[in-house]
């Protein structure tokens, strides 16, 4: 099947007065159409950055895309002009971010700002895009929508936020739905009805979903790929079944191992990865994981591995000593 | 056996509050406060005569003279010889002073709103554009029309100079053409710097030498400046720093010196003191939109915006405006009062209404050589509307502040 979008190379750099910090460092990946991809990775990994390259919403300065080819349906994102580029936006890349308290506008009424995204690309009068709007929040399950289309944000709580922030990203039934760690701030109750409202409405218009996430646990449930990212580059790839079972990246290792179990018995210590990650100005000239790992040789500190097959089920690695790292998983 | 509660009861038990907009809720919280309250009914008469006076109440300056009972003390009884009574006396000129002082309203009223608006439009939409574009990309059209801005801005000093507004329009130019055609010497910096000096030199000097051989060795220096300013390439930064600069240094001459400086340079009149007090505002809007802007770009209903797929302009005044009234609504207010108060000052210094216009500051002026003769009134009357009208801005202003701070909202 052709990829709905092909990422090649994607590199993304900040000019900041300290030095240029190198925050997406050549990733490349195809993503299908209908699939539900997990990126997974710890703060500051270049998660959030790559999605938002992808919709070239980067603040420049001091932010700039160096290089790199965003393919999606057949055009390269990054050569079109702003005027294309907004067309894309929310019409066929839709986006749902993190705080659900801050990404509506406080002076708008919610219903408002779902219809907006409604006239602007299906060209709807407003009538229409009311009703539409009514719709999708009854879709996402808002009770009464007829009655909270004309709340404002204050009066919806966070859980409510999120799923009208969902009602908003659908609302063009875009091609693909980027969620840049939808649930991080919401209880877990509400994360769950958050994922099972996602992974049904995905099915329904047969979108693709990134869901972008620091939580293994969460994407384990819900996506049939991962990407583990680590310090700007891809580390490992593959199905979730690989990336759990078949683990060859010391990084995906440590953070499984960090996942606390409710088998444990009480008092077990979590185990977490010693160190920091790299200084993203300052990259190692080897592996960028190299400080933190258990498994290092000479090789990896002068020599930088680059994303491997692991099998020809699309499972990649980007490890000198992955053939170890899965041996000592098995045993 | 208990029964089972349906599921449409339990989810319209989920209470449905009324919807209440911001405006709204602003409003009663203003109504709900007393001193505010009380600064809206002084702002409110205060409107309302001055309007009314303008309206209805013919008054002529020029033929208001009556030599016969000048400096009368305030009576509520008509005097003989006279057709109405003198409240607040009469000054000098024997003039009614209840009269001069409502009439006088009017003016500060025209005052307040004209220099509050020139400062706001143009301070306001300087310091919405500064900060909007500092972390925004621009498009051609954008930078074309920022470069003509900062060019033309620039170039009123040579212009004012030389007496020859067609220079702003000449740099102006300059600045379109130096983003529009950026092609031109590409790889030769050093070639294209040149050009642009060079040619802001010429259009300087010519346009000063027509005047005077000075003026033209000042304009071409100047000149020089603005072509090299065109010759960099304009990013939003870079507007954002020329902006806020100029406001620097407008901001850096004590208000009411400048004002008086331009007054000087435009001339006495009420409508050159309006514009002189509305210019010496201007960087107080700048700043204030500018900070307002910066802290709300950061949020992420902004980016949300933007990822539906929305433009500049619509993101900023769609999204952005709405959100930094508040502030700029305090401010304006306030504004107003500092407005009749400058106006006042001018007015008594004898640069804002040219006499016998009623206006209080030049009232003030007129009469306070009388105080030692006893005429207190004449004095205390313009001074006490002075005082009220100002503290009921500022009171209001301060209730506006409390009302529409959304960390209040409850």
């Amino acid at each position: 099947m052709k990829p709905l979008m092909e990422l090649i190379d994607l590199t993304t750099r900040f000019h900041t007065q300290d030095g240029v910090v190198n925050a997406v460092n050549g990733i490349s990946y195809p993503l299908e159409p209908g699939e539900i991809l997990g990126i997974v990775g710890e703060s500051g990994c270049g998660k959030s950055v790559h999605a938002l390259s992808i919709m070239r919403l980067i603040q420049t300065p001091p932010g700039e895309i160096a290089s790199g080819k965003v393919w999606f349906d057949g055009r390269d994102l990054l050569k079109l002009t702003e005027k294309e580029m907004r067309s894309v936006r929310g019409r066929e890349i839709a986006m749902v971010f993190q705080d659900p308290l801050s990404s509506l506008n406080p002076v708008y009424t919610v219903g408002f700002q779902i219809s907006e995204a409604l006239i602007l690309h299906k060209h709807m009068s407003k009538k229409q895009a009311r009703e539409r709007s009514i719709e999708l929040l009854n879709l996402v399950g808002i009770p009464e929508p007829q009655k909270r289309y004309d709340a404002f944000p204050h009066q919806f709580s966070g859980g409510m936020r999120q799923r009208a922030m969902i009602a908003m990203a659908l609302s063009c039934e875009p091609k693909l739905l980027i969620a840049d760690e939808p649930t991080t701030a919401l209880d877990v109750t509400i994360q769950a009805q958050i994922i099972d409202l996602v992974i049904k409405l995905q099915s329904e218009i047969n979108m693709a979903v990134m869901w972008i996430t620091h939580d293994l646990g969460i994407v384990a449930e819900m996506v049939r790929r991962i990407n583990v990212m680590y310090a700007g580059f891809i580390v490992e790839r593959g199905d979730v079944d690989d990336i759990y079972n078949k683990t060859c990246h010391p990084y995906t290792l440590g953070l499984l191992r960090s996942l606390p179990s409710i088998d444990e018995s009480p008092g077990t210590k979590l185990v977490s990865i010693p160190g920091l990650p790299p200084d993203l100005i300052s990259l190692p000239t080897g592996c960028p994981f190299f400080a933190r790992c258990a498994f290092r040789v000479e090789q990896c500190r002068v020599e930088r591995p680059e994303l491997e097959p692991v099998d020809n089920a699309g499972h990649s690695v980007s490890c000198w000593r992955w053939r170890e790292v899965l041996g000592a998983n098995a045993a | 056996m208990t029964e089972i509660i349906s599921e449409s009861d339990v989810l319209t038990d989920f209470a449905v509050r009324e919807h209440r907009s911001l405006w709204l809720d602003a409003w009663r919280r203003l109504i709900s406060n007393r001193t505010a309250m009380l600064g809206l009914v002084v702002v409110t008469i205060f409107i309302l005569s001055a309007v009314g006076a303008h309206f209805f109440w013919t008054y002529d300056a020029k033929t208001d003279l009556d030599y016969s009972s000048k400096l009368l003390a305030p009576t509520l009884r008509v005097s003989e010889g006279s057709t109405e009574a003198h409240w607040f006396g009469t000054d000098k000129l024997g003039r009614d002073i209840f009269r001069r002082v409502v009439h006088g309203g009017w003016n500060s009223l025209r005052v307040g709103l004209v220099a509050v608006a020139i400062s706001l439009a143009v301070g306001g939409l300087l310091g919405l554009l500064a900060g909007f574009f500092e972390s925004t990309e621009l498009n051609k059209w954008e930078s074309a029309g920022f470069m003509a801005l900062v060019a033309g801005g620039l170039g009123a000093l040579p212009a004012w100079i030389a007496r020859q507004n067609l220079q702003i329009v000449l740099f102006a130019l300059l600045g379109v053409v130096s983003v529009l055609r950026p092609a031109w010497f590409t790889g030769k910096k050093w070639l294209r710097t040149a050009a642009f000096a060079g040619l802001g030199l010429l259009i300087g000097g010519l346009s000063g030498l027509w005047v005077a051989p000075a003026v033209g060795l000042v304009c071409a220096v100047t000149g020089l400046a603005i072509g090299l300013v065109t010759a960099k390439p304009l990013n939003g930064k870079l507007f954002s720093d020329i902006v806020m600069r100029v406001m620097d240094v407008i901001l850096s001459f004590p208000s009411y010196l400048l004002a008086i400086a331009i007054v000087a340079f435009l001339g006495p009149g009420l409508e050159k003191g309006m514009i002189a007090i509305g210019v010496v505002g201007i960087p107080i809007y700048a700043r204030l939109a500018r900070s307002a802007v910066l802290s709300v770009t950061q949020k992420e209903y902004i980016l949300a915006a933007q990822s539906v797929g929305e433009a500049h302009g619509r993101i900023l005044f769609r999204h952005i405006v709405p959100n930094i009234l508040s502030p700029i609504i305090v401010q304006a207010t306030m504004g107003l009062a500092n407005a009749i108060l400058s106006a006042a000052a001018l007015g008594f210094l004898g640069l804002g209404a040219i006499p016998p216009e009623p206006e209080w500051g030049a009232m003030l002026g007129d009469s306070y050589k009388y105080l030692s003769s006893g005429a207190w009134w004449a004095v205390l009357y313009p001074g006490l509307a002075i005082m009220f009208s100002v503290l009921g801005f500022n009171l209001l202003g301060d209730g506006l502040r409390d009302a529409l701070d959304p960390k209040m909202r409850v």
